[in-house]
């Protein structure tokens, strides 16, 4: 090789590296939300619609034609779990179509969208990077516990346990708590007693007739890999504030523990991933909250207050010194907006607006652009006229799961149905009033039936509603 | 629940009581079910302008972003040449005269100061009538957005810059106290586009309208009557620079030399762009009343042809100075401003 041809090649290798200096590495996308938000539906189907040209007329750089293509890149963080895409496809749309597995812990797909940009000095071919990662957002909520001590932590749970609400659902727990003495002899077995049970009160008010959402420790709803490890298997004890616990005791152990879960666990994450982060779509599945009552409401409130939280620059001093989030887009979306006539996705907007005020109002300090979005991932029923009473009602069809119920009628999972789940109020804070949670049906005048995924061409992307104004908001800016 | 909302409710569609989408069921079904096609709107998506408002908004290049090119290098590295050079020459002359006489050096520099201070002050002037044109159009495109998306905070923001543009007019102060009023009320954002367009807008129109019709008037008697080609050519170059200067101050501007050739520029790219347009309802009959005319006269079919043309740049320019765009209005076509020169001699 001339010493010409060498010049030249390193040139070009400079001249690409400071491109890519310029332009930036690839865009970090989080996707999270609480459980049962729809975070796999909601991945899958952006993959599918990028890969596979879907329909996105709000996202501009499709509406002009600017994507040549997509595709799956081999990502750049070899020690996280892969996102199983294809099985999740496979799942909606294979013959015994059903919703994919839910998020369970930590995973990341890359793709690399090649287009032709439109501005700046140079308009042509461009590759964009998106690393998206998808992850449960109970551990965003772990966040709070980095500034809380074990015992201040342990008064809070029980505290709020014992509220009227979820005394029915912690009842086992707080009959086993009162037989426990903190400062008596640690006891291996009592404490995974202790544990369990927690663990079990947390998951049941979780359900989906109670659907509460604050709370931590997110790991134990949550476990990933981490499933019976000392560091799981701890519960709050009613212990003093400001007293050390005597060494050897049930407390001090319980508070090693909470320690380390802190350290190995939360910290961990917060430092290699989140605070990575480049944009972030928050899910919020409101309309599991409004099946269940004002109380659930509320509580969803807290939690995606909590969840903002984490985004704050790390004023705090605990926090900032972990990480410093550079996120500069974060959208909240309400989904399952296919479960409404779109007459009242407006409503659910504002509803979801009103979920979020605290938790916008807090993040003025982030200084990051915030929107909010009634959308479906993937669109499982369309919309109808209902003629019944002497009433119209904007209604939507599909086929309800197996077992799912309105009134008097149950679905058996095969015929379709017309469903009208109610009217969301026009005022979003008279659904915040009052003690209700669970509410029996006669007593909501909400039901928002789950449906199974639609029947959809195989050459097709998934039909989704408003997935492309998400997309637009964003990395939108990124396709310029 | 004393709760007026309606109750939620199931029905399956193989139900033989329910009737769904026409198909025949029981005798009294009861309920029916029927579906609909139409696409979701996305709201939160403005939907797309109306073909006159992106032939203006194209024409204003409002929504351009200054974007570096070739020609722009080469326009400031001549501009900058020159200024040199003229500076150089100024220089090499008061030095000549200075060597001349001492006195003829000081006049020199009199004039150089008083020549330094016009300048600036031109430019000034230049610099604050091209920015308020720019206002003006980026109001126009702001509004008509914010009216395309139905978007409520957007209005209102564009809305008050519309109503500081009217500030200093003493006949607007009821329609502003009205808009003011109208702003802290629960009004959508499209309503709000409107009810402004309507309240401050609209006056004005009529006055632009009567302007245009009257240089039309004016254009096709003189091009009827002119002894010589040159002078009718002359004539309605010179109307139209007037009539588009009226328009422009009618709306707000207050275009100097440059802001006038920005918006003749704008009004150039209008008539190109809406040119395909009107083919359809203008031109065609302009034709008519050409022919027509021109059976009388040949001189007389000329005069209903220039009429006809000044009419269209009067509305152009109509439409590139507009501080809002036409949504509670009608859009004005020729036959609206210039009726009489359809209509034979009728006026």
């Amino acid at each position: 090789m001339s010493f010409f041809e060498n010049f030249a090649f390193e040139a070009g290798v400079m001249a690409r590296s400071f491109g890519e200096y310029m332009r930036g590495p690839a865009l970090r996308v989080g996707v999270t939300g609480l459980a049962r938000s729809g975070k796999t539906v909601f991945v899958t189907s952006l993959v599918n619609n990028l890969l596979a040209h879907g329909r996105l007329p709000v996202l501009a750089a499709a509406a002009e034609g600017r994507i040549a293509r997509a595709q799956l890149d081999p990502q750049p963080d070899d020690a996280v779990p892969r996102f199983p895409y294809e099985e999740h496809l496979a799942a909606l749309s294979g013959p015994g179509r059903h919703w994919p597995q839910s998020t369970r812990r930590i995973s990341q797909l890359r793709l690399r969208i090649e287009y032709a940009r439109a501005v700046g000095w140079a308009p042509g071919p461009a590759r964009l990077d998106l690393d998206i990662v998808d992850y449960p957002g109970e551990w965003l909520l772990d966040l709070t516990l980095l500034d809380k001590s074990y015992a201040r932590w342990s008064n809070e749970t029980i505290a709020q346990s014992r509220a009227p609400a979820r005394i029915p659902l912690a009842g086992a727990w707080l009959a086993h708590l009162d037989g426990l003495d903190p400062q008596g002899r640690l006891d291996e077995e009592r404490a995974r007693e202790a544990a369990i049970l927690f663990t079990e009160y947390l998951r049941a008010a979780r359900a989906d007739a109670y659907a509460l959402s604050t709370l931590p420790p997110g790991r134990f709803l949550m476990p990933g890999d981490l499933e019976g490890s000392p560091a799981l298997t701890f519960a709050p004890l009613p212990v003093e504030e400001d007293s050390e616990p005597t060494a050897g005791s049930l407390a001090a152990m319980m508070q090693r523990r909470y320690e380390s879960y802190k350290t190995h666990i939360v910290k961990p994450f917060f430092r290699d991933h989140f605070s990575r982060l480049d944009r972030q779509i928050v899910l919020v599945d409101a309309l599991g909250a409004l099946n269940s009552g004002p109380t659930a409401m509320r509580d969803l409130e807290n939690a995606l207050t909590e969840v903002m939280r984490a985004f704050r620059a790390g004023r705090a001093s605990a926090l900032g010194a972990i990480f410093r989030p550079r996120v500069d887009r974060i959208l909240f979306a309400a989904t399952k907006a296919d479960h409404l006539h779109h007459a009242s996705h407006d409503r659910l907007e504002a509803i979801l607006r009103a979920l979020t005020a605290k938790a916008i109002s807090r993040a003025k300090v982030v200084g990051a652009d915030i929107d909010v979005i009634a959308l479906a991932s993937v669109r499982a029923t369309r919309e109808a006229l209902i003629r019944h009473d002497g009433e119209q009602l904007p209604a939507i069809i599909g086929v309800p799961e197996l077992g799912e119920r309105i009134g008097d009628q149950v679905f058996d999972g095969a015929a379709e149905a017309a469903v009208f789940p109610g009217e969301l109020p026009e005022n979003p804070e008279s659904l915040f009033d009052g003690e209700a949670l669970a509410l029996a049906e006669a007593d909501n005048a909400l039901r928002f039936v789950r449906f199974r995924p639609p029947i959809y061409p195989k050459s097709t992307a998934a039909p989704h509603i408003r997935l492309d104004r998400a997309l637009q908001f964003l990395i939108g800016d990124r396709l310029a | 629940m004393s709760d007026p909302r309606p109750r939620p409710r199931a029905f399956r569609l193989d139900d033989a009581g329910v009737a769904f989408d026409g198909r025949p069921a029981a005798e009294a079904p009861r309920a029916e079910v029927r579906t609909e096609t139409a696409p979701i709107p996305d709201k939160s998506a403005s939907e797309p302008l109306d073909a006159g408002e992106q032939a203006i908004e194209a024409a204003t290049g409002a929504r351009r972003r200054w974007r570096p090119s070739l020609g722009a290098l080469v326009w400031t590295g001549l501009g900058g040449l020159v200024s040199l050079a003229l500076g150089l020459w100024v220089d090499d002359l008061l030095e000549s005269l200075w060597a001349r006489a001492h006195g003829l050096g000081w006049l020199g520099i009199g004039f150089a100061v008083l020549l330094l201070f016009g300048v600036v002050g031109l430019a000034t002037r230049e610099i604050a009538a091209l920015s308020r044109q720019r206002r003006i159009a980026g109001l126009h495109a702001d509004l008509a957005l914010a009216h395309a998306g139905d978007d409520r905070p957007a209005a209102r923001v564009a809305v008050a810059r519309l109503v500081a543009l009217y500030a200093a007019r003493a006949e607007t102060a009821a329609a502003r106290a009205e808009l003011q009023r109208v702003m802290t009320e629960i009004v959508d954002g499209r309503d709000l586009v409107e009810i402004a367009e309507r309240a401050l807008v609209k006056p004005l129109d009529a006055r632009v309208r009567a302007e245009v019709a009257a240089a039309a008037k004016r254009v096709s008697l003189v091009t009827a009557l002119s002894p010589r080609a040159v002078l009718d050519v002359l004539f309605v170059a010179a109307q139209m620079v007037r009539l588009t200067r009226r328009i422009a101050e009618i709306y707000g501007g207050r275009p100097g030399l440059l802001g006038f050739l920005k918006v003749a520029r704008a009004i150039a790219a209008h008539l190109v762009i809406t040119g395909g347009m009107a083919v359809g309802d203008t031109i065609l009959q302009g034709l008519v009343g050409h022919g027509i005319a021109a059976k009388l006269s040949s001189r007389m079919g000329e005069g209903v042809l220039n009429g006809l043309l000044t009419a269209r740049v009067g509305l152009s320019a109509m439409a590139v100075c507009r501080p809002a765009p036409f949504q509670a209005v009608k859009r004005p076509s020729v036959n609206d401003v210039a009726p009489f020169l359809f209509g034979g001699a009728k006026e």
